[in-house]
């Protein structure tokens, strides 16, 4: 009886996309390719061998640049929105890795996106569901050193370098590692970006949405850090939420290739 | 409803036939048991139910050495059970190397009615709690991924995974959750307490314990509280600062917060007797000295002491008398759980 009333549901959707497609017809799944390509201000981001400048006096150079990139949301046109399957939406972006910098979404409803919203760490939810919640992506995770060893919990973001300034003549390590704190402080955020132009998902054609993260943001975003006053952070109360932030704030989408 | 059994039906019956040559190994699931006097349960176990085989994997693992670096220290070299799954005659306990921390271990008992672990709160999920010890580096000092391709290397695990998740595939997920099978299971609730609780086998309290049970309630009873024997509160309890190791911060660490320092987990107090040394560091070897210190001992520390613990004319401590220590130790005694410390269900051999 109910079956029946599914089939007549089916059947008028089929009736009405079909009558809409003459225009073009917008069905199925393809893919979306999400690139993160990190930036130190207007140029490319190199490791190691570049100074940067920083606030004030302060010069770094980098050696590591690594965050937790889940929960990710497309919107279209419409405002209709579609959730990546949350067991598969959990990625680690590392800037010597430059395989790690491509995420490719698969069975991704066609459609004409228009924005995009993505985490940066490991959400409250997911973590409290224990073994379950982290499949492998716990073994990912610490693999790329994105775990703590005194603590059960993920690095969402890690930053490395080596600084100086006037203060400090000498080049001086640097970290910073920001991640939630137990129960105490949730630090996980989310960021949405809109396209420059709408990535047009068919079942053949893949778009690149091209997000570039400018680091230079993490010590001179919302908050400016200044690493003669606190060259390591890891886990601080006031600071920890400030850095996540400043992460927050460095995504940018450039551009979208269809 | 009867439609869906139908429908399990249709479908088990072309399983059977299809399947007529395939064995598929199906664990024992296993209920838990818990004391009546018990408070719920905090463990999921619709994410990760109980098997035989499950906790026989998690046993297992437990006392498993190749878990760390030097292929020697197991989770159960520092939780030993004749000590209530604590480290006997260590103050603070050594790992891989003979490297040490600066923490106490703690007992293994009730685990599955909390959802905060170690004395800081630095694990909120028991299955992810071992990631801890496994991976730090004064304690077995090694990665899961390399624990994973070690216990692969095995054949004894091929079977023991096989039994417990169905193939002999070994993932973190399934690891973990055979650790945290195995200690859900490690339930002490069968004291002379809880007889008494429950009025079991007519046991029935002596005047000392009676009278201890009284102070108790009285004087500890508002931080080590309920069936626990804790409110799973972080609280900073006046202990002196312990100048050998500088980088402990307490509750801080975990939580950022500078009002956290040197704030503790209020530990349970079940079986409180077996599980010397006592406190984050294990400096008091005997209970006595831990009354003692609650009446003459405690100091500002450089934290904010817990107003729990300042008298009305503004000094820190609480005021127990001789013969009410006596009756507390009676008293506490009490907690000790011999049906916990020797069931063979959780013994190494």
């Amino acid at each position: 009886m109910k079956i029946t009333k599914y089939i007549a549901a089916c059947f008028i959707a089929l009736t009405i996309t079909a009558c809409s497609s003459e225009e073009e017809e917008i069905t199925g799944e393809g893919n979306v390719s999400l690139e993160f390509d990190n930036s130190y201000s207007t140029s490319d981001l190199l490791l190691t061998t570049t100074s940067y400048d920083a606030n004030e006096t302060e010069e770094v150079k980098i050696s590591k640049v690594k965050y937790i990139v889940s929960n990710i949301r497309l919107e279209d046109e419409d405002g209709v929105v579609f959730t990546y399957p949350k067991e598969d939406s959990y990625f680690i972006v590392t800037e010597e890795d430059g395989a790690s910098q491509f995420i490719n979404l698969t069975n991704v409803p066609a459609g004409n996106y228009t924005k995009i919203t993505f985490g940066i760490g490991v959400d409250k939810e997911k973590y409290l569901e224990g073994a379950t919640g982290q499949g492998d992506f716990l073994t990912l995770a610490q693999d790329a050193g994105m775990m703590w060893s005194w603590q059960a919990g993920y690095k969402f973001f890690v930053f490395e370098g080596v600084y100086t300034s006037d203060e400090t003549t000498t080049e001086t390590a640097f970290a910073f590692h920001m991640g939630s704190h137990g129960t105490a402080l949730d630090n996980y955020k989310e960021v949405t970006l809109d396209l420059t132009n709408s990535a047009r998902v068919r079942v053949d054609t893949t778009p690149e949405i091209h997000v570039v993260a400018d680091i230079s943001k993490v010590l001179a975003g919302t908050t400016s850090f200044l690493l003669d006053d606190a060259a390591q952070i890891h886990v601080d109360a006031v600071k920890s939420p400030q850095i996540s932030t400043n992460v927050n704030g460095m995504f940018t989408v450039d551009h979208v290739h269809n | 409803m009867k439609n869906y059994n139908l429908f399990f039906l249709g479908i088990f019956i072309l399983f059977s036939c299809s399947n007529d040559e395939e064995y598929i190994y199906v664990p024992t699931n296993l209920d838990l048991e818990i004391p009546s006097n018990f408070p719920e349960l905090e463990y999921d176990l619709s994410k990760n139910p109980l098997t035989e085989e499950g906790i026989a994997l998690g046993k297992k693992l437990f006392y498993e050495g190749r878990l760390a670096s030097d292929n020697i220290i197991s989770c159960g070299f520092c939780h030993e059970q004749a000590s209530a799954f604590t480290h006997h005659g260590h103050t603070i306990s050594h790992g891989v190397d003979g490297k040490t921390g600066f923490r106490n271990t703690q007992p293994i008992q009730n685990l599955a009615f909390f959802t905060e672990f170690t004395w800081d709160g630095a694990a909120i999920h028991l299955d992810l709690q071992p990631v801890i010890p496994i991976t730090s580096e004064v304690e077995m000092n090694e990665t899961i991924p390399s624990v994973l391709e070690k216990l692969s290397s095995y054949s004894e695990y091929e079977t023991l995974f096989t039994n417990a998740f169905g193939d002999a595939e070994v993932t973190s997920e399934r690891m973990l959750k055979a650790l945290s099978q195995f200690m859900v299971t490690m339930i002490s609730g069968d004291s002379k307490y809880d007889k008494v609780v429950r009025n079991e086998d007519d046991t029935a309290f002596t005047t000392l314990e009676s009278e201890g049970l009284k102070i108790f309630n009285n004087k500890c009873a508002t931080c080590h509280s309920g069936e626990l024997f804790t409110d799973k509160t972080y609280r900073n309890n006046g202990i002196p600062y312990n100048t050998k190791f500088t980088e402990e911060e307490g509750r801080k660490r975990v939580s950022g917060f500078e009002a956290d320092f040197y704030k503790f987990r209020v530990p349970s107090l079940r079986n409180i007797e077996m599980s010397f040394p006592y406190m984050h560091d294990g400096r008091f070897g005997t209970l006595e000295d831990v009354l003692d210190f609650y009446t003459d001992g405690m100091t500002e520390n450089g934290g904010v002491v817990d107003p729990l613990l300042i008298k009305n004319d503004g000094s820190l401590g609480i005021d127990i008398t001789t013969d009410e220590k006596t009756a507390l130790l009676a008293f506490l005694k009490t907690l000790t759980d011999n049906t916990f410390l020797n069931d063979e269900r959780f013994a190494e051999f």
